[in-house]
């Protein structure tokens, strides 16, 4: 379960992240990560049979609200933040490969 | 407050005159104490010249109308940058306003500027901010505490009369010790998350910093409510400033946890409480020797969540929308080079460690377990408050720390150790001023009350107010 944290779980976590890292810096996280999972252990020795998790501190119910057509923000002004637009979208770079 | 309220009522000051003063003020000491990362004087003097003209005309929104704030930097204000300390987020200007926002608007209140934080509020000294440090109005060479140290500091400092910020494991308790004012953390739904960007949503509270407990109780009922567009926000529970009487005190109870009176607790802090406690006590109060053994856990609980819920949070943070972008041939190396470019070391930090908590083989063992944890603190919690009325601790172990001193994370994440726990639980907590240490550094008393008891929280920190300065 407690699995010691070396180079590639570093490496795999920040993938998963979409997160650069320089080799300094996968260094610098791996021994963090290993500070925090011996704090994870203390946790571990705390007995939680039969224990409900909490997900929110104070109970409240949710309320759905009606189905209905409202006002929203205008499309140029949402894309008005946007650092590459253009004929209405945000533009990305290429996410499907060409077909041959 | 009503000093203020009361000069525009009788044409003794315009709030553009009150305005220029704060902004003088800000001008004078910004450069040792950067409490702001924006000052929006032309905006804010534009505010309060309306004020000026409603009141001229006889329809004021409120007492307060022209009395200007100060807004902590990850609560969105349309138009005016909102960087939440962050180089990802260094031009963005949000295209509404935060629910909070909102309601200062709707009393007339002119937004003097938006205050610094650690990095999307994710530090305890304001050091990870990518605008530099917020240093401690009473001595330079410390810090203002964090994350919304730069709101305490503003507000210490006489920038801004009062302010908001956000608090999620004790960002407005710590810096409001830390600066010698008062900070409230209200009840996990009491105020709107809309439009306060998230650090981990089942902690994030917004809460209002001033210098005295009516001016804070003040501007508590200008943001208390329900909000449609927050669905973790409580029903309606309208709060009213108390009438503030000293006779209440006698036959409270007030439990006094021992674990947050033993090792590491600084020694003058632990004096300024314990003599606090036992002026309360010449009046009347009761104090009761309570045990909250699960504070034991609460750091570590603290620190599993908030890391799983930021890395969540954070992944919207891609450069595609708004934001730093670092051009790429393909979306997905795109993606990890603007976050790379856009986020400091904590904030990476965070992700890594949050991303670990709750990837597939660690889920259980981690993030489930703190959750079943926090459930044994907040039983604890909630069992205390019917032996007692409300729970006395000091709000931090220590007064203001130097700036540099601490290097390690996991020592950072220890200024949180008497606070996270009131986040966990979702009850509200207030931090007020206990007097000063041999050095003239603030210290801070934390008084925590059950769920909605913000008035009864009001009232005794009026008591402490009066009695142990």
């Amino acid at each position: 379960m407690f699995d010691l944290i070396d180079r590639q779980d570093v490496i795999r976590m920040a993938r998963l992240a979409r997160l650069e890292l320089s080799e300094a810096e996968i260094d610098q996280y791996q021994q963090d990560l290993a500070g925090f999972v011996s704090s994870g252990r203390k946790l571990q020795q705390v007995d939680v049979s039969a224990v409900e998790g909490t997900s929110h501190a104070v109970v409240v119910t949710h309320e759905l609200r009606k189905d209905e057509v409202a006002e929203s923000l205008p499309q140029d002004l949402v894309l008005s933040t946007g650092p590459d637009v253009s004929d209405g979208f945000f533009r990305v770079p290429r996410i499907v490969e060409e077909q041959e | 407050m009503r000093q203020l309220a009361h000069m525009l009522d009788t044409r003794q000051a315009t709030s553009r005159e009150i305005v220029t003063r704060y902004l003088e003020q800000i001008a004078q000491q910004e450069p040792q104490l950067n409490a702001f990362i924006t000052v929006d004087e032309d905006g804010a003097l534009l505010q309060a010249e309306e004020a000026d003209r409603r009141r001229a005309e006889g329809r004021a929104l409120s007492p307060w109308d022209g009395i200007p704030i100060a807004v902590k930097d990850n609560i969105s204000t349309a138009g005016l940058k909102t960087t939440c300390a962050s180089r990802f987020l260094e031009n963005y200007r949000p295209l509404f306003d935060a629910t909070v926002v909102d309601n200062l608007r709707q009393a007339g209140l002119p937004i003097i500027g938006k205050t610094n934080l650690d990095e999307f509020a994710m530090g305890s000294s304001t050091e990870y901010s990518a605008y530099g440090v917020t240093r401690n109005p009473h001595d330079l060479s410390r810090v203002s505490g964090g994350s919304s140290g730069g709101s305490a500091a503003a507000v210490a400092a006489g920038e801004a009369p009062w302010a908001l910020g956000t608090d999620t494991g004790g960002s407005i308790r710590q810096p409001a010790s830390f600066c010698g004012v008062v900070g409230l953390k209200p009840t996990y739904g009491a105020v709107s998350r809309y439009g306060v960007v998230a650090l981990a949503p089942s902690l994030d509270q917004v809460g209002p910093v001033a210098t005295t407990v009516e001016d804070t109780a003040i501007l508590f009922s200008l943001i208390a409510g329900p909000d449609r567009r927050d669905a973790s926000s409580s029903e309606a529970r309208p709060f009213q400033v108390p009438r503030w009487d000293e006779q209440f005190v006698t036959g409270l109870k007030i439990g006094v946890p021992e674990e947050f009176f033993g090792e590491g607790l600084d020694q003058e802090v632990e004096q300024a409480v314990r003599k606090c406690l036992a002026e309360l006590e010449s009046r009347g109060a009761v104090l009761v020797p309570i045990s909250l053994a699960t504070n034991e856990y609460a750091i570590d609980t603290y620190l599993t969540l908030v890391t799983a819920e930021a890395s969540s949070c954070l992944a919207r943070y891609d450069g595609v929308r708004y934001g730093t972008r670092v051009a790429a041939a393909d979306s997905n190396t795109m993606f990890s080079k603007s976050r790379a470019a856009g986020f400091g070391s904590e904030v990476k930090r965070r992700i890594m460690l949050g991303t670990y908590v709750l990837s597939a083989s660690h889920y259980e063992a981690y993030y489930e377990q703190a959750q079943k944890v926090r459930t044994l603190i907040k039983r604890d919690v909630l069992a205390s408050f019917e032996e007692v009325d409300v729970v006395i601790t000091p709000t931090t172990p220590t007064p203001a720390f130097r700036i540099g001193a601490k290097r390690n994370p996991l020592e950072m994440y220890l200024s949180d150790l008497f606070t996270a726990m009131a986040n966990l639980s979702g009850i509200p907590a207030i931090s007020v001023p206990c007097g000063k240490d041999s050095k003239g550094l603030p210290l801070g008393i934390q008084i925590m009350a059950s769920h909605f008891q913000e008035e009864l929280l009001f009232k005794v920190a009026y008591m402490v107010e009066r009695g142990c300065l």
